[in-house]
């Protein structure tokens, strides 16, 4: 199938994975009704008579749409950041994960959650905001460190620095939940990530986060490309390699940083968006990122509707699920087509 | 074009090439042989600027300390050698990547319809344009060192580097590369610097030779005046002469046509 069509195809799946996020549930919801309530909120269009006055009104719009576009954004921001964390480091298993930023985001969150620390202004934004800093703030002195004892800044040196920061940084996060065992559960459910009771606020401060971090790495999607060949080979074609790797890192780090910091750890889907992706729509990187947007959101959108729906009504834990469906998922996909080959 | 004054060069702090003094001109092919650990491909990559040097190397009079990143890889292009492939692209999309610098300030460094046409030029100039759309994954090493000397190509460069171009190839292909980069240096005025472990093929290619040996350069020159047996039998450490000898008797042994061959010379 031509790339063209497939990008098509994609989209098309994201925006009917949307509807079945947002109609599916204790109560459903037919998409024409989706349509009418979110035409009516935007463009105040006459809702249909059978749904005027009802609770799938305000199900939809207070509850299910900002979770599901939540979810969308959340899991195509991992999905993106991986993408590129893989090029950079040109290792098929990197992700933000490896140079700390769970590590980062779940101390930050244990200290607000242990002590009960609140930013007078930020108020119940304190967590995202302090996980997001912390996140952020462990990728930076992993990389500065790895820059101090590396001045090429050689992938290994990154990861390996990575991980010793991130295991460094979960060695503190064990001792705070061994010492205040009364916040322990909710410590434990926070590093499971969840999108339940989520608003729009969460949603109204992601989007433009998400979609000012995805056009800027838009723009170095030809350096990415080139990179993945060797540094060496990028630096003779005229890339400022160096400078190129700081922005991309410190880029994909806060992309993943600010989506982790609104719903708590949710890992696996930086893993496999790429890979599916790579094998579906080839490596450039041109459209490896728009579609890892896609492909991460949309199954970011299923595993919550699975997290909500399967033992409704109580929730899963949405960072179990990805893992429960991506894995089979993710071998299905990448050693089908690796046989195929 | 492109001089070298006193150049050194090395690792860690440690100099492998010691005071190398030469200089370039268009059109002009020089071959850098000796043995392994000379610093052959050190003195490739202290053009290239991928290390640092002490001495002075200048593009068209200009020391390239004073130039930017992008000025230097507009006038050097490197073909370096085949590295691991960490995700595949089809062989359009690689030697496309050559025209980076070409594309750079427009949106999303889109490719222009000049780029498309120079990137078909160079598939075509290497033989791969009728293969365009296979992904580099699937090829033989020969062909990946095909596709790499055309994204080099690709990047307009009046100078390229190579270091050992003609591994992975197979006889023909090896001889075809070496006629396309002598007449792409002597028809398009463009200068070739590259290091060979095969003497003939460097012989064949170059106009001028270095031979380096510990890092220092044991002699330099006309291609012609350069090569003389006792010099080779003592860089390399060796009785070469005797070896090359060796290695058409072999063939003299099951092929009558090179027996009647040597027979002449002899």
């Amino acid at each position: 199938m031509k790339l063209k069509y497939k990008i098509i195809l994609s989209i098309i799946l994201s925006i009917i994975v949307l509807m079945m996020g947002v109609g599916l549930g204790s109560v459903n919801v037919p998409p024409s009704h989706i349509i009418s309530v979110i035409s009516n909120k935007i463009f105040s269009t006459p809702l249909p008579a059978e749904i005027q006055g009802t609770p799938s009104v305000s199900i939809i719009w207070k509850l299910r749409l900002p979770r599901a576009l939540l979810a969308f954004l959340v899991g195509g921001a991992v999905a993106v950041s991986g993408s590129v964390m893989q090029s950079v480091l040109k290792n098929p298993l990197a992700s933000s994960y490896t140079l700390g930023v769970s590590s980062g985001a779940s101390l930050g969150a244990a200290i607000v959650i242990v002590t009960g620390f609140n930013i007078p202004f930020l108020g119940l934004f304190t967590l995202p905001v302090t996980g997001l800093i912390f996140g952020m703030v462990t990728v930076f002195a992993a990389v500065k460190f790895a820059a101090m004892m590396d001045k090429n800044l050689e992938t290994n040196t990154i990861i390996l620095v990575g991980m010793v920061f991130s295991l460094f940084v979960n060695a503190i996060l064990t001792l705070i939940m061994a010492i205040a065992r009364d916040h322990l559960a909710q410590l434990t459910y926070w590093q499971m990530g969840s999108f339940s009771l989520k608003d729009w606020s969460s949603v109204m401060i992601l989007f433009p986060l998400v979609l000012v971090g995805i056009i800027i790495l838009q723009s170095y999607t030809k350096e990415m490309d080139i990179m993945t060949f060797g540094e060496e080979q990028a630096f003779t074609m005229g890339v400022d390699v160096h400078k190129i790797k700081w922005s991309l890192l410190s880029l994909s780090a806060a992309l993943t940083g600010s989506a982790i910091a609104f719903v708590g750890v949710i890992g696996f889907i930086d893993l496999i968006a790429p890979h599916v992706v790579r094998k579906i729509f080839g490596s450039n990187h041109r459209t490896v990122i728009p579609m890892s947007m896609f492909f991460g959101g949309s199954f970011m959108v299923i595993c919550d509707l699975v997290a909500r729906t399967i033992i409704s009504p109580s929730e899963l834990p949405v960072g179990a699920i990805t893992a429960l469906i991506g894995a089979p998922f993710f071998a299905y996909v990448y050693f089908s087509r690796r046989k195929g080959v | 074009m492109l001089t070298l004054q006193n150049v050194s060069a090395g690792y860690n702090g440690i100099d492998v090439i010691y005071n190398i003094s030469l200089s370039v001109k268009e059109g002009e092919s020089l071959c850098i042989i000796g043995p392994n650990g000379c610093g052959k491909t050190t003195l490739i990559k202290a053009i290239s600027g991928i290390i640092s040097h002490d001495g002075i190397i200048k593009i068209d009079g200009t020391d390239i300390n004073n130039m930017k990143r992008e000025q230097v890889a507009k006038k050097i292009a490197v073909m370096s050698q085949i590295s691991t492939i960490y995700f595949s692209y089809s062989i359009y999309e690689t030697v496309l990547l050559g025209r980076y610098l070409h594309m750079k300030g427009r949106t999303f460094k889109e490719p222009s319809a000049r780029d498309r046409e120079y990137t078909d030029k160079c598939l075509k100039a290497v033989g791969l344009l009728n293969i365009k759309h296979k992904q580099i994954s699937t090829l033989s090493g020969g062909q990946l060192q095909r596709v790499y000397l055309a994204r080099t190509l690709a990047q307009e460069p009046s100078i390229i580097l190579l270091d050992e171009p003609t591994n992975h190839l197979d006889l023909k292909h090896q001889t075809e590369l070496i006629d396309f980069l002598r007449d792409w240096s002597k028809y398009e005025g463009h200068s070739v610097i590259g290091v060979m472990h095969d003497l003939n093929l460097a012989t064949k290619l170059s106009d001028n030779m270095l031979v380096l040996d510990n890092g220092n350069i044991a002699a330099y020159g006309n291609t012609n005046d350069v090569i003389s047996s006792n010099l080779l039998n003592e860089v390399y450490d060796m009785n070469v002469t005797e070896y090359m000898v060796d290695s058409l008797r072999h063939w003299e042994s099951f092929d009558s046509y090179y027996k009647n061959k040597l027979r002449k010379v002899n």
